[in-house]
């Protein structure tokens, strides 16, 4: 029962991330927002008791994307500068 | 270069993460995780050295070459040991109850396991883990020089 | 116009989603076990591992991690070629 109470909120937690990932106007933020749907997801996985995948989720999903996100960010100037 | 917090915390948690990493790869076939999960935790600890140092200071810490070098070293690797089962079948598990090494014969049921048994496979992890880590470090590598590249037109 | 084609193709994806959401089996009992029961019962002693799912990944679909690689080294080789230093 507690289980399914925290899926419950962990997912509406992802749905909520996502939306705020959508609707940000500042890239930074909605990276970050993007970030946290995936460590989320990744606890999900590990709720689910799919730990490798979990581990995958979090290593690529959560590090490497946002730091791919991060660096393309940093290599563009913001549209309202030019 | 970011802010010097963020250089703080990446000195003390980058030798954690990579120790993290290829505790993973080592005991693949005990605890959950493998070659690929490992190699992207290691992977990631590169790609924070990379976004908190800039990509001038963290070149010479991660060198290009010796990545490329590892990713071949992983994939041969990998066929290498497939192909050594080809007596019997291709990714045949020669090692497995021989008593040589990664040869102990493991205790069916519950058990907390022994890192000495499951034959071929900790040897595939560590190829896979390899591979993996230098192909997303040297990924995560060359699209920082190529933001730098184009900073400087 | 556009506003209910959009309405349309939402209403149908979700409809879609929704459908295969009530018709997924219930967690932990797959259509077909045959397969899964095998691996339970035999994987620990076949390759001496007590990870089930690493044994999987590496001994039984070994193919499956050789694709895994090949697609992995395509992606750097794709990365290299597009982020390449340009000889002047």
């Amino acid at each position: 029962m507690i289980e399914e109470i925290i899926q419950i909120v962990v997912l509406l937690i992802i749905i909520v991330t996502a939306i705020m990932a959508v609707s940000f106007k500042d890239l930074l933020a909605a990276v970050i927002s993007l970030a946290a749907t995936s460590l989320l997801l990744s606890l999900e996985f590990y709720i689910l008791q799919a730990p490798d995948v979990a581990i995958a989720e979090a290593g690529i999903g959560a590090a490497l994307t946002t730091a791919i996100f991060i660096l393309a960010i940093k290599g563009t100037v913001r549209e309202e500068e030019i | 270069m970011m802010s010097k917090i963020v250089r703080t915390i990446t000195n003390i948690l980058y030798s954690s993460i990579l120790i993290f990493g290829f505790y993973i790869i080592m005991h693949g076939h005990l605890t959950p995780g493998g070659g690929f999960q490992g190699g992207a935790v290691v992977a990631s600890g590169i790609a924070l050295v990379l976004i908190a140092y800039g990509y001038d200071t963290a070149k010479d810490w991660i060198k290009k070459s010796n990545l490329s070098i590892l990713e071949s070293i992983g994939g041969l690797a990998f066929i290498g040991v497939a192909f050594l089962g080809i007596g019997t079948t291709f990714f045949y598990n020669f090692l497995a109850n021989s008593g040589t090494l990664f040869g102990n014969p493991t205790v069916i049921g519950i058990n907390p396991g022994d890192l000495n048994t499951a034959g071929v496979l900790p040897l595939m992890s560590w190829a896979v883990g390899l591979k993996v880590l230098a192909g997303l470090g040297s990924i995560i590598l060359l699209m920082a020089y190529g933001i730098k590249k184009g900073d400087e037109k | 116009m556009k506003k209910y084609v959009a309405l349309a193709a939402l209403l149908v994806v979700s409809g879609f989603f929704l459908l295969s959401a009530i018709e997924m089996h219930s967690f932990g009992s797959p259509a077909e076990e045959d397969m899964d029961r095998y691996f339970i019962e035999n994987a620990q002693e076949e390759t001496s591992t007590n990870n089930v799912v690493t044994s999987i990944v590496f001994d039984y679909r070994g193919f499956d991690t050789l694709g895994e690689a090949t697609v992995l080294f395509t992606a750097v080789v794709g990365v290299s070629l597009l982020f390449r230093r340009l000889r002047k």
